[in-house]
């Protein structure tokens, strides 16, 4: 596997908040957690990641291409937030047709490619409801859906499951995992919760009060041994003596 | 049995203040009324009363089309995008506010008096004591109301979901035509309602820079002053009384279409 998106020495700064340089490559299809406490700089990475702001310095590339001065509209990134982000004066249809729309893809085949994406997602019964009427897990998978029907190469996902219940959430990893396989993109997640970061990703990375503490495969992430703060992060304490 | 609360000091306050704006605004509506519907049918047959309607509505219809045009690209520029010397901008546009509406006509009134506004007049372009002067004097008041009321109607919009188009493909203007506007339509509607209105019942800086003219620059506050001015009380109530009307018609508009029950984003118990 290839890289296919890396991060080279990327900060930011917003506000009182600046995220120290980072560096680290995603491997293509991966999925990729990053993992850390709230305020620590995850969301600011995905969003700088995605456009939504410049940086400050260093460079992001995907497949090769320094996106930094590309405009979002043409990164080939997914968004999903944890709140879901939807758009309150659409129904689900339309919400997820919005990008094939603003793609100017043919009605016909707008109606096509998302019957097809809520079918995978299991939500084309309530096509037409807004989301201000439904479950949070169903505004998640039409948040989902939509992001993932224009194909990016890169999606990106802002805890976007720590709002469910468990049930839920199992529910929507299976379906992510599944919609993963069959669509092949690249997922960059941002988590706080260990758990959900072992059972989802490939690697994980800690980031700690805006600084990139270290970056491990999943499986070896509670065996691992690493400084001080990530332990303490972990839940583990030092023995000093 | 379930035993009434003691009302607390500020209930007992905003109680007093509600019994007496009914008191006070109540009085003065029912004093219009009385007073307005002996002289009602004259005054709506009139030909005086029916150009000061028509000029009223048609320069506060002008006037709020284009304050709301050139506020929302306004507003968008204040809370989306890094502008220079955004704070000083604001300053500006809001002092405005603070002064008074007699200040602002007579700024007006020197301003188009200037050499510069006899150039003007000289290009066919008149503005003092001319319809043209009210629809400048409605600019100048109403649009930092406007500027106002939709940047605070931007900024309490969520700015993610414009991201979020932006990263479907949308430029920033169709995330703005797309995603913001619609989301902030009821905000949007009620600024146009109330801009319009306050067009509408607008009267010392136009008095101010166009005068009242019978038949010229009589709009419907100047045609109430006239008609007083010249002891005409009764036909001054019944022009006062068609204000009052169209005031009831368009707060029941605004009512009907911000209405929350048809806001399709409501939530329900899930």
């Amino acid at each position: 596997m290839s890289a296919q998106l890396e991060i080279k020495d990327f900060s930011v700064t917003r506000g009182n908040f600046s995220l120290q340089p980072v560096s680290l490559s995603v491997e293509e299809g991966e999925i990729f957690a990053i993992l850390g406490r709230t305020g620590s700089g995850k969301t600011v990475l995905l969003e700088a990641a995605s456009g939504m702001f410049p940086g400050d310095t260093g460079e992001i590339l995907l497949n090769g291409t320094n996106i930094c001065r590309i405009a979002p509209r043409e990164r080939q990134t997914g968004f999903v937030y944890q709140d879901h982000g939807l758009f309150p004066h659409m129904d689900f249809f339309h919400n997820i047709a919005y990008g094939l729309k603003m793609h100017k893809v043919p009605r016909n085949e707008q109606i096509r490619r998302v019957h097809e994406i809520m079918d995978a997602f299991s939500i084309r019964h309530i096509s037409h409801q807004y989301p201000g009427t439904l479950s949070g897990g169903e505004r998640q998978r039409a948040a989902l859906a939509r992001a993932l029907i224009l194909r990016p190469v890169l999606l990106l996902l802002d805890e976007p499951f720590s709002a469910l219940d468990p049930a839920t959430r199992r529910r929507i990893h299976e379906q992510l995992l599944s919609v993963h396989r069959q669509y092949k993109c690249t997922i960059l997640f941002v988590t706080h919760d260990f758990q959900e970061a072992v059972t989802l990703s490939d690697r994980i990375a800690i980031l700690l009060d805006g600084r990139l503490e270290t970056v491990v495969e999943s499986g070896q992430l509670l065996t691992n041994h690493y400084n001080e703060k990530v332990e303490e992060f972990l839940g583990r304490t030092i023995d000093h003596e | 049995m379930k035993s009434w609360n003691k009302p607390s000091l500020f209930s007992i306050i905003s109680m007093a203040i509600a019994l007496l704006i009914i008191c006070f605004v109540g009085s003065a509506i029912l004093a219009i009324i009385a007073g307005g519907i002996p002289a009602f049918k004259e005054a709506a047959a009139s030909r005086e009363i029916h150009f000061a309607l028509r000029l009223s509505v048609l320069t506060s219809t002008v006037s709020t089309i284009i304050v709301m045009t050139l506020a929302m690209p306004a507003a968008y520029a204040l809370t989306r995008t890094p502008m220079p010397f955004k704070r000083i901008y604001s300053l500006i546009i809001d002092l405005t506010l603070s002064l008074p509406y007699i200040l602002l006509g007579l700024s007006l009134l020197i301003l188009f008096s200037s050499p510069w506004g006899k150039w003007l007049k000289a290009h066919h372009i008149q503005v003092v004591f001319s319809p043209l002067g009210i629809v400048m004097v409605h600019l100048l008041i109403n649009l930092p109301y406007a500027l106002r009321l939709i940047r605070s109607a931007f900024e309490s919009a969520d700015i993610h979901l414009e991201y979020i188009a932006m990263t479907l493909g949308a430029t920033p203007l169709t995330a703005f035509l797309t995603i913001l506007l619609p989301m902030c339509r009821n905000s949007l509607i009620n600024a146009f309602i109330l801009t319009w209105s306050r067009a509408l019942g607008e009267f010392g800086a136009t008095l101010m820079l166009v005068g009242v003219t019978r038949f010229k620059t009589e709009t419907l506050p100047g045609s109430i002053y006239l008609n007083i001015s010249t002891g005409q009380n009764d036909i001054a109530m019944a022009t006062a009384m068609i204000m009052l009307v169209i005031s009831g018609i368009t707060l029941f508009l605004s009512r009907i279409l911000t209405d929350p029950s048809r806001d399709k984003n409501r939530k329900v118990g899930i």
